[in-house]
């Protein structure tokens, strides 16, 4: 069956396919509510050239950061638009993959942690130049672009 | 909300086979009247970080029958908490928490049904049909000594499918298991099914 | 008082089929004929607007942005804004929009050779209007790689198929009865990304075996 492979991070029982249908079931309903449209918080430069080692070590930070933060903060939104079943399916998957990833903590590892380290910091970074709604709004609507990205290691 | 007259309704279980997860309990019981009855779920997400949130399920809320299917409702493979209160016009019931949370990693995979048939030489495989969530693995060899057992997975279900072309004279068997890759989890094989070929020999 | 001129706009929104980008717009049947729209786009998380050559004070409803829309990398918006001859104007946004997630795939072009026992079939590349740096057409193929599928029925008698899925482009349904007629399906199918084609259908006869006569 297929899985997702972070570098040395395996992660099986998520159907990519399913988290796509969720996330396109509320896309236009969510991005609608994001104005500024001149802000993109995961930007190309972040994704881009994302070695498998420092694979791992980065989609955690995100996957905490948007279950943390993110999902915590927009629950409220998702009554308010109907939005329900996608925002759980995608919470729920998203919290499956984060248990089932094991980033190494080795010393030798800690270059490679510590670039991951950056990228994320460089999108939390973003996130805290907006106001708090629009950055949980936009970065709510930007889980294409996440999805976009998990789909390189999805094998 | 209206006052907690109503009992709430009593044992509450999942019965899931296939990828189809139903929800019972025990229907609450007003002489001459009909008791509607709400379902809310929770999956590991919610329970952890959220946990005073509860989702209506997607088809029953309300329903009248003691019973919801709620596949629709659980979409990843976590822990899901369900919970279950009876309404009759403004009373309601308190909620009813099914005991263990339900993980869809537990539904019992049965092995698929199939229909063998030959049409000429062609051996045809039917296969149930049983969702988009289930690839089948199929077996078949020629019945013979040291026969080399060939493997195919089908998908989807419910329509004949040529499997092999086979020798005139010879016999072939068949057998076939699911596969769900949400759970990663294989079905049992079912039994196997041979067919034989008529005898006729090619033209040369 | 705001007026509203939501007559002269509406339903602003990308049409993508193998990545050709068409922005449509409609307005509504009562307004004037002599409406004239102007054209906007940009990628999603920078400032400015540009103005669409070729698109400005138009009085069709419809404007290609393939190229500049052609980054699979990007998201983008794009917004039109209408004048009518008494000077109401209206402008809207579409939705954001990403040609990998939005596109829809369109039949494949395949050649079906019908044999005595046999039927070849050959997908040809399906093109897009996408241009390399080196000004070559990218295929279907190029841009999903190993995500891309085919999947062949033949249809034997209306009881039975024959399935073939695959990355190549050649396909032999062997085993047949000649002189038979037999129908052929091809789609392209990109399942991670759940997209399916319309089928390419072929009806064939395969030859009549001689052999005998």
């Amino acid at each position: 069956g297929q899985e997702f492979r972070f570098g040395p991070c395996r992660v099986e029982g998520v159907v990519l396919q399913e988290l796509w249908e969720a996330f396109w079931d509320m896309k236009d309903v969510v991005q609608a509510q994001d104005n500024v449209t001149s802000v993109r918080l995961l930007r190309k430069e972040i994704l881009q050239n994302v070695s498998e080692a420092e694979s791992c070590y980065f989609i955690h930070s995100l996957l905490k950061f948007y279950l943390n933060t993110i999902f915590k903060n927009y629950h409220a939104k998702a009554v308010k638009f109907r939005i329900l079943r996608s925002f759980s399916t995608l919470a729920n998957n998203f919290a499956v993959i984060m248990s089932k990833l094991r980033p190494r903590q080795e010393n030798e590892m800690f270059s490679i942690s510590e670039n991951a380290r950056r990228r994320f910091l460089l999108f939390q970074g973003a996130f805290k130049q907006l106001d708090r709604e629009a950055a949980l709004t936009k970065a709510f609507g930007e889980m294409d672009i996440l999805l976009t990205w998990m789909q390189k290691f999805y094998q | 909300d209206g006052a907690a007259v109503l009992p709430a309704p009593q044992n509450l279980s999942v019965q899931s086979t296939n990828m189809k997860h139903v929800l019972t309990w025990s229907p609450v019981m007003v002489p001459e009247e009909t008791v509607y009855y709400s379902v809310e779920y929770q999956g590991e997400y919610e329970s952890l970080y959220m946990s005073h949130i509860w989702i209506p399920s997607s088809w029953c809320s309300p329903t009248a029958g003691p019973e919801c299917d709620i596949t629709d409702d659980i979409t990843a493979t976590v822990p899901y908490s369900l919970r279950v209160r009876a309404t009759l016009g403004s009373q309601t019931s308190a909620w009813s928490t099914l005991k263990h949370p339900f993980n869809r990693n537990s539904t019992i995979l049965t092995p698929p049904g199939m229909e063998v048939t030959k049409d000429g030489f062609h051996l045809v495989i039917k296969l149930e049909d049983l969702g988009p969530q289930f690839e089948f693995f199929v077996a078949y060899w020629r019945r013979e000594p040291g026969a080399k057992e060939h493997i195919k997975m089908v998908r989807p279900g419910g329509i004949p499918m040529h499997l092999e072309t086979m020798d005139p004279g010879a016999t072939y068997c068949v057998k076939a298991r699911t596969f769900v890759k949400a759970i990663g989890r294989y079905s049992a094989f079912s039994q196997a099914e041979c067919v034989k070929v008529q005898g006729e020999s090619l033209p040369l | 008082i705001a007026e509203d001129n939501s007559d002269l706009l509406q339903h602003v929104k990308f049409q993508s089929s193998n990545f050709e980008n068409i922005l449509t717009w409609d307005s509504r049947p009562d307004s004037s004929p002599d409406t004239i729209y102007s054209v906007q786009y940009k990628k999603y998380g920078e400032r400015e607007w540009l103005a669409k050559e070729g698109c400005q004070q138009i009085t069709r409803k419809s404007c290609n942005l393939t190229v500049e829309t052609g980054n699979l990398t990007e998201l983008y918006y794009a917004r039109v804004t209408a004048i009518d001859a008494g000077g109401r104007s209206a402008t809207k946004r579409t939705d954001r929009f990403s040609s990998l997630q939005h596109t829809t795939i369109k039949p494949p072009d395949v050649t079906c050779i019908p044999k005595m026992r046999s039927i070849q079939m050959i997908v040809h590349p399906s093109y897009t209007p996408i241009r390399t740096g080196n000004g070559h057409l990218l295929t279907l193929e190029d841009i999903f790689q190993d995500l891309l599928f085919y999947r062949l029925e033949l249809h034997i008698n209306d009881t039975y198929q024959m399935h073939l899925v695959g990355k190549k482009r050649e396909f032999e349904f062997i085993g047949l009865t000649p002189d038979t007629e037999f129908l052929g399906t091809t789609v392209i199918f990109v399942p991670t990304w759940s997209k399916e084609s319309a089928p390419y259908m072929c009806r064939v006869k395969t030859l009549p075996d001689l052999t005998w006569t």
